[in-house]
């Protein structure tokens, strides 16, 4: 047993409380096999991660537990076993990176931007080889740069961070972590940040690097697709415990644990589809031809180089009570085209229409009757509501700005009655935002949205920030709203699965572009278009073998 | 803002700025610099009844008179009630904003009633009480606790000059007196006004200009935001300190320029501060929320924005204060300070004039502008503290995030 982890206990010191973050958890990691850590978020398991690798800040301590890592590997293996938890720094310092080495979530940050990345692989390399001279650990680092598939090693090698791109960025990341040859590779939440298609390059070259050198890994997740893709083992944690953990087919096809069912069904592709879309009416918003192109300034009076063209000529029609789908991967524009057409961003050519009317030149005070029929939900529910205000002004504001309530009292009524429509207790009104969890602010953002009446909603990924099971309460939210106040929905992602659930028509971005545009199912099932197909093919998930 | 939730919401705000403050003065230093603070907002409210020649009541043939109160000026009685309806207005609830406006306009009221109804003595002859009572016309008086008046020259007594503390027998000079003879307690306790009054009134210009147009410039960026740099750039090269001096040279030494000046070449900072908030904050969600809400722009920037922007900005106000003291002081030590009034900076100037060392002119007017300067930048820091985690606790209040600290 490469790695035997029994009765871990975690408590995080926060002011006078110390909170228990990790309870009593026991797993182990054999060489050359997958242990997938799933949960959601709060449920421990970056702390677990964290706490194996022994890098947690000083506030945290280990009340219990043991985490004994197999002294030797291979025919050297005594059976014996160190307690990583009572060795000290300089101890630790021998296994980390040589033994156990850890990749993070975010590959814009993990990297070092001053310095070029061959630089930070050779610095990784000669911290376990203290001895090796520059040229030969060069050799080295350029040939672990080829084995993480980067293209033109030699030449990457000289290249600063901010040159690569997220996917290549992680790929280095892999680089450094894989260099100093360690038994254990941790990753957590690897592929997260990154574009569907760019995440199953990263999966299967995991997937290989651990097969040629007989790693373990364990990887951490929150995306039941990504398990099904990567893991030979699952272990699904709750609340600082493991719930479960199996094979990989026993987890996901015949979960013993209630809550591991409940994950699996929240997911998009396993909700039921039983709430019937309105037939579609008259076009009610739409755009044509629209370009949104940002200038790259540039030189000393800052004068306009280049430009970046967002969105380039795209046309989408919305009909009345629709639910249209806006997919494509990050860059793709599609939130830029959200934006523009409710006029948050000025577009540079082409015209938006609304309700049978041109309103793309509409000064301030023209458009203001239209802001009332069109609003828009953002992504991230703790940035779009303003931490000054409590709900209630948030509510009754825009009701007031567009005369919405015969008085101040009436305005707090209908407040607590659109709360009660997104399934929020009344009491709310007078909460702040920081008082929420994720999910209920994203309800009160909906509930924001709604607050002006409008017949139009621009949903900006709005369950990209939420767990599994949130999401799903959320979408079904969303589609009953959609039946009661008869609206319309641009839904913006980037996740099949939930356009599959969620929408009646489909519109994939690429590159700024509108690549397909039709009926869901259509889009979805058989895709017209080569760039369609490569990301539904892309996407990870749950499939019996 | 509507009616019915101005109780709630009002109860609730509170409780937030309670624990802004809270945080604030968990710290020791920030104790220690409010105390401070404090004690000089009392001195200067009561600096006539605590340093003056005049009696506080005095009797002269069976008629009782206050020759003190006969004798406050329009300055002093204004003061009195700023400093009095503050305390009334801390105890009733009302908003922040009302009590700013109450006492602001009472203050105005009385400051313009008073200069038109009171008429104090302008040629005053201290040493008439002291001669008076020698004389045996007096019966009885009661003084206030330092019976010597800021320009009190003692020139019933032939020893006037700079004398160290408590060397005359005949009378008690807690502090010694300055060239002129007058007491240098009295005029330390009377400078505590100028010292507090160009801190606050010249930080007031300078964060009303910078939030006005650092605002203006940060929210519509573009031109304005490039003009408005190259004036704030401008401003940033005037250098406080000559400017000061040449006006001096030119024109009357008046507190008022002074003010006026150092608010004025002060402003680019506070400008930047806010610009840069404002250029954050346009772009957050929440702004853009209140865009597509269709909110009018007064709200969108004063309700939306500006509240959020506050926090650095008042950090930077607070070590604002302390260098706007310590220019006023500069400028009266180098003499060219206001002519007759006492300014902790003139004292100083007195400590090295004749060839001796007079310990005494060092030591506490030195000790007063230290103490200030380093109270106002001990809030400053305290308020910077608090205002930091309180975003991060707030952030963490999730209970999701509260278990993995951010991360997972």
């Amino acid at each position: 047993m490469l790695l035997q982890v029994t009765g871990l206990q975690t408590n995080l010191q926060i002011g006078e409380h110390s909170i228990q973050v990790v309870r009593d958890l026991d797993l182990h990691l054999r060489a050359g096999e997958t242990l997938c850590l799933v949960g959601e978020s709060g449920s421990g398991k970056s702390i677990t991660a964290l706490s194996i690798m022994r890098l947690l800040p000083a506030i945290a301590s280990h009340p219990a537990g043991r985490i004994g890592l197999q002294r030797n590997t291979g025919e050297r293996d005594t059976g014996e076993a160190d307690d990583l938890l009572t060795l000290d720094e300089t101890a630790l310092g021998k296994i980390r990176g040589r033994r156990m080495a850890m990749i993070f979530q975010e590959p814009m940050s993990s990297l070092n931007p001053v310095f070029t990345i061959g630089e930070q692989i050779v610095e990784a390399l000669q911290f376990c080889h203290p001895d090796m001279s520059w040229d030969a650990a060069r050799d080295i680092a350029i040939e672990t740069l080829r084995e993480v598939q980067i293209d033109d090693a030699q030449d990457r090698f000289d290249d600063y961070p901010h040159r690569l791109s997220g996917g290549q960025r992680q790929r280095v990341m892999i680089a450094m972590a894989l260099v100093c040859e360690p038994d254990i590779l941790i990753a957590d939440e690897p592929t997260t940040a990154l574009d569907v298609t760019v995440q199953a390059e990263i999966l299967a070259l995991i997937r290989r690097l651990q097969l040629e050198r007989s790693m373990a890994v364990l990887f951490i997740t929150h995306d039941l697709g990504v398990v099904a893709q990567i893991a030979d083992r699952v272990a699904v944690m709750r609340d600082g415990r493991i719930v479960e953990t199996g094979a990989r087919e026993d987890v996901l096809f015949h979960p013993a644990h209630d809550y591991t069912r409940q994950l699996l069904a929240a997911l998009p592709e396993n909700l039921p589809a039983d709430i019937a879309s309105p037939e579609a009416g008259e076009v009610l918003a739409g755009v044509s031809d629209l370009q949104v192109h940002f200038p790259r300034r540039g030189g000393l009076f800052r004068t306009v180089r280049s430009y970046v063209r967002a969105v380039d000529g795209v046309s989408l029609q919305i009909r009345r009570g629709e639910i249209v789908a806006l997919v494509g991967e990050s860059g793709s524009g599609k939130s830029t085209l959200g934006r523009a057409l409710v006029r948050l961003i000025k577009p540079t050519a082409g015209e938006i229409h609304f309700d049978g009317t041109n309103v793309t030149g509409f000064s301030r005070r023209d458009f203001h009757s239209y802001r009332r029929r069109m609003q828009f939900v953002f992504q991230d529910p703790l940035s779009s509501l303003n931490p000054r205000l409590n709900i209630q002004t948030a509510l009754c504001e825009p009701m007031a700005v567009h005369e919405i309530g015969e008085s101040a009292e009436d305005r707090v009524e209908r407040a607590a009655r659109l709360l009660e429509d997104v399934q929020l207790p009344r009491e709310f009104l007078w909460r702040y935002p920081h008082e929420f969890s994720g999910g209920q602010r994203q309800r009160v953002g909906i509930a924001r949205a709604l607050a002006t009446q409008p017949e139009f909603i621009v949903c900006d990924e709005v369950t990209s920030a939420l767990d599994v099971s949130v999401q799903a309460e959320l979408l079904q939210l969303l589609m009953n709203l959609r039946l009661r106040f008869n609206l319309s929905l641009l839904f913006i992602t980037h996740n099949i699965s939930v356009v599959e659930y969620i929408s009646d028509k489909t519109a994939v971005m690429h590159r700024g572009k509108l690549v397909e545009f039709g009926d869901t199912d259509s889009v979805c099932g058989s895709p017209a278009e080569e760039y369609t197909r490569q990301l539904i093919s892309a996407v990870p998930r749950i499939r019996a073998a | 803002m509507s009616e019915p939730e101005a109780g709630r919401s009002g109860s609730a705000s509170q409780a937030e700025r309670a624990s802004v403050l809270q945080l604030v003065f968990r710290r020791r230093g920030a104790l220690i610099g409010a105390g401070w603070i404090g004690v000089l907002v009392l001195i200067s409210v009561f600096a006539p009844f605590i340093a003056n020649s005049r009696p506080l009541v005095m009797s002269v043939e069976g008629q009782l008179s206050s020759p003190l109160l006969q004798n406050l000026s329009a300055v002093d009685v204004t003061l009195l009630l700023a400093g009095f309806l503050t305390l009334v207005v801390c105890v009733i609830r009302l908003s922040a904003s009302v009590r700013i406006a109450v006492v602001g306009i009472a203050s105005l009221l009385c400051f313009l009633l008073c200069s038109q109804l009171l008429n104090p003595s302008r040629l005053t002859v201290h040493e008439q009480y002291r001669d008076a009572s020698r004389a045996g016309q007096i019966e009885w008086l009661v003084s206030a606790p330092i019976p010597w008046s800021p320009k009190d020259y003692l020139r019933d007594f032939g020893d006037t000059g700079l004398q160290p503390p408590l060397i005359q027998s005949s009378r008690v000079h807690l502090m010694g007196t300055e060239e002129n003879g007058a007491d240098l307690l009295s005029r330390m306790v009377h400078a505590s006004r100028l010292a507090l009054g160009i801190g606050i009134v010249a930080t007031g210009i300078a964060l009303g200009l910078g939030v006005l147009l650092g605002g203006l410039m940060g929210y519509f960026s573009g031109w304005i935001d490039m003009l408005g740099m190259r004036v704030v750039e401008i401003f940033e090269a005037v250098p406080t300190l000559f400017l000061l001096l040449t006006f001096v040279a030119f024109f009357d030494r008046s507190l008022y320029m002074m003010m006026v000046i150092i608010g004025l070449t002060s402003w680019p900072g506070y400008a930047r501060y806010v610009r840069a908030e404002f250029l954050r904050l346009r772009q957050l969600d929440y702004v853009q929320a209140a865009i597509v809400a269709g909110l009018p722009l007064q709200s969108i920037l004063f309700r939306h924005i500006l509240p959020n922007a506050a926090a650095p900005v008042l950090v930077a106000a607070s070590f604002g204060v302390a260098s706007a003291i310590l220019a006023e002081a500069t400028l009266s030590f180098l003499g060219l300070g206001l002519v007759d009034d006492p300014s902790w900076g003139q004292m100083l100037n007195q400590a090295v004039q004749s060839s001796t060392f007079n310990w005494w002119m060092a030591l506490f007017p030195g000790f007063a502008i230290f103490m200030t300067v380093f109270s106002y930048n001990l809030i400053g820091e305290s308020l910077r503290d608090a205002l930091d985690p309180l975003v991060a606790e707030n952030t963490a209040a999730t209970p999701g995030a509260r278990t993995a600290s951010g991360k997972a």
